[in-house]
């Protein structure tokens, strides 16, 4: 029987209008949705450039600066900026702290819209939890993004709905079923292997599809190749899941149009409701500090600091005896006290960050307990990682971030409390940010939503024998 | 061939089919009369399995159907009211698919031999379907039929539809079929057909075998009478 479904189901699907339109339409659908993500990722790559450009440029002004006051000549330049004094390099030459897209940046936009992706960390600049905020446009959050991840999570299910909701009732309603039923055969596994056909031959038009526009596009192969087979199998996991809620409602659902509502339910439930309450529910469970209480309790928290900054340096000298000058001609000025504010200011800051960030952290792990429920949360979660866009991989990029900070200021710190001048000579000891990027592996996630499928598959067989007669007749 | 013992098919308190018994054997072609809802349609959907039976039994070639369904309809061949096929595939490859699910590999030498023998021309053999006409699908089931090597035909108003002409061709398909030992159960509502080509005719009404005879024994119009009395419509149009 298998071979005969496999010799005619495709050709019966290939002369169907319907499925050659579909076809046609999901071809436009994988190639709008990656030009859209490969034009963001572009946007990414030329704002990182522009800023490692502007930073190569305030270099070479640095240098000549550097030269001209090693030399003795009088440098036209606003005197707290001139690159010798080591807090004007640290504010007026910062580095860029970069998160480069990642190959497959241009599937999942994932948290992309909502994060910066380079920042320039300074020695007095905030705390860079601030940074990292919200910078999104609000009209961009309404309407959602066109990328491969929506196209993958959100409309390749209801391409799969088309596809397979009236396998079985098609046959009653057009009076073949019963012509099929009189055959020695199970109905149930022929509709099985039918559905398994359509997958069978979905999954090559889907593959064959994004192939073609990862071709069009001019995707860098090298660098995805490694990737591919774990992007395929994922989006090839998803839809055999589809495909098993689809066998089990042609084998319980007798009508097309009871069909293709129940699977539309089906999708509105998975694809819709199930996220928007696990989200609704976790921001109720773990309800998010105020923001802006936040901010105003660290500016606070940095106002009564700046006042006591006498009083501070004194500790942090006491602290530091390495900073402790002997020469009585050598003054502290305002960075000396600054400096040594920050790390009381620090210390303060800690159980509103904290405090911030544990809620965050809850309500991440609620949702991460509970995202199995819905396998279109599963799949876009695990898209945002393999495109380095999920929550996880900017909160990496802060960390990391946070630890160049901190290596810019004890670059810098010493400097100026040994009163050290900063020259030419120490300019190639400047650190430079590398951005590591995180690793994840979504095997598991594959094979679990296989395993689910195919457990679909089976529960389907064996409890369906009864509506399979009442099916016939 | 065809055996029925006492074969009965409820529905909550109704009774669509009350203790048949019926015996079609090799070489017969046993017609099957009655109004809507007479059980004529029941019948068939219990030979074919698609139904259990309340009680009693129904056997083809020997082997009880609802004991062991998959493997009597090795042994059966089932032509509807209205014969669906795959409209998108040709005639063609109709017979090999469904000759193919139904276990038999057969040469394209043999499908056309079939669909020849069957009476369908050879200028539509490579035709898709959905151009046929009602006639030209019921030869294509009795192509799927002959493929099959079927020892049982079951058919349910084959003719119903069909102009006069594709009707006695059609009648004259089943007598080939018959000579070559197919037994052949038909319900239908066409007492002159039935008349012409069966060799045994049963009268059912309210789920039950009112009247059997042997068909050469009967003439049309005796039968006509017979059969409207078994319905009482004669009262009903005095």
């Amino acid at each position: 029987m298998f071979l005969y479904n496999f010799k005619y189901e495709l050709k019966l699907l290939l002369r169907s209008q319907w499925i050659q339109l579909l076809s046609i339409v999901l071809l436009l659908l994988f190639g709008f949705s990656a030009y859209s993500g490969k034009g963001k990722v572009a946007k990414r790559e030329a704002d990182i450039a522009a800023a490692h450009n502007e930073v190569k440029e305030s270099d070479q002004v640095m240098l000549q600066l550097l030269d001209s006051i090693e030399k003795g000549i009088k440098v036209n330049a606003r005197p707290w900026t001139t690159p010798n004094k080591p807090m004007a390099v640290g504010n007026y030459y910062p580095r860029v702290a970069a998160m480069t897209p990642q190959p497959l940046a241009f599937v999942a936009t994932g948290q992309a819209d909502l994060f910066t992706h380079y920042i320039k960390p300074t020695v007095s600049g905030d705390d860079f939890a601030l940074n990292f905020t919200e910078m999104t446009s609000p009209v961009q959050l309404l309407f959602g993004n066109f990328d491969l991840a929506f196209v993958v999570v959100y409309l390749l299910p209801l391409l799969i709905i088309a596809f397979s909701y009236n396998v079985l009732s098609s046959e009653k309603e057009s009076g073949s079923l019963r012509l099929l039923a009189s055959q020695p055969i199970d109905i149930r596994k022929w509709v099985l292997q039918k559905l398994v056909l359509r997958f069978f031959w979905l999954s090559i038009l889907v593959l064959i599809s994004l192939l073609l526009v990862f071709a069009f596009l001019n995707i860098n192969w090298s660098s995805i190749i490694t990737i591919l087979p774990g992007l395929f199998t994922l989006i090839l996991s998803y839809m055999l899941f589809w495909f098993a809620l689809s066998f089990l409602v042609n084998l319980f659902v007798d009508s097309s149009a009871k069909n293709a509502i129940s699977l539309l339910g089906l999708w509105v439930l998975f694809v819709l409701l199930v996220p928007s309450i696990l989200n609704q529910l976790g921001t109720t469970l773990y309800p998010m500090p105020s923001r802006t209480l936040m901010i105003n309790q660290m500016r606070s928290l940095k106002a009564d600091a700046t006042k006591k900054q006498d009083k501070i340096l004194d500790n942090f000298l006491r602290d530091h005896p390495e900073y402790a000058i002997n020469d009585s001609t050598q003054t502290r000025g305002f960075y000396h006290n600054y400096m040594a504010s920050q790390k009381l200011v620090k210390e303060e800051l800690q159980p509103v960050i904290k405090s911030y960030e544990t809620q965050l952290r809850k309500q991440q792990y609620w949702l991460a307990r509970l995202k199995w429920i819905s396998p279109a949360v599963t799949v876009q979660e695990s898209l945002n990682k393999m495109a380095g866009t999920s929550t996880e991989d900017y909160q990496q990029f802060r960390k990391q971030v946070i630890a160049f900070a901190e290596t810019w200021r004890g670059f810098l710190t010493p400097f100026l409390y040994n009163n050290q001048k900063f020259s030419s000579k120490d300019y190639p000891k400047i650190p430079a940010f590398n951005y590591a990027p995180k690793e994840h592996n979504n095997t598991w996630v594959t094979i679990s939503m296989g395993v689910c499928s195919v457990l679909l598959f089976v529960l389907g067989l064996l409890i369906t024998r009864k509506q399979m007669i009442t099916s016939i007749t | 061939m065809i055996t029925t013992h006492n074969l009965t098919k409820t529905y909550n308190e109704q009774t669509a089919l009350d203790r048949l018994n019926l015996q079609v054997n090799e070489g017969e072609i046993y017609c099957l009369l009655g109004a809507n809802g007479a059980g004529k349609t029941t019948t068939i959907n219990l030979l074919l399995g698609f139904i259990s039976p309340s009680s009693g039994n129904a056997f083809i070639n020997n082997i009880e159907v609802s004991k062991n369904t998959k493997e009597t309809k090795k042994f059966l061949a089932y032509i509807p009211e209205n014969l669906m096929l795959y409209p998108n595939l040709t005639a063609l490859e109709n017979l090999d698919y469904f000759s193919g699910i139904a276990q038999k590999k057969l040469s394209k030498k043999d499908l056309v031999s079939f669909l020849t023998e069957a009476g369908l021309q050879e200028k539509a053999f490579n035709k898709r379907i959905s151009s046929f006409s009602k006639g030209m699908r019921q030869k294509v089931g009795i192509a799927i039929a002959l493929a099959k090597d079927a020892k049982v035909l079951l058919l349910d108003e084959p003719t119903s539809g069909l102009d006069p002409k594709a009707s006695n061709e059609f009648g004259r398909l089943l007598g080939k079929l018959s000579k070559k030992g197919v037994a052949t159960l038909m319900a239908t509502h066409d007492l002159f057909r039935a008349k012409e080509i069966a060799t045994n005719i049963g009268i059912m009404k309210d789920g039950q075998l009112k009247e059997e005879f042997i068909a050469n024994h009967i003439s049309l119009p005796d039968l006509e009478n017979t059969y409207l009395d078994t319905m009482n419509f004669k009262e009903a149009v005095l």
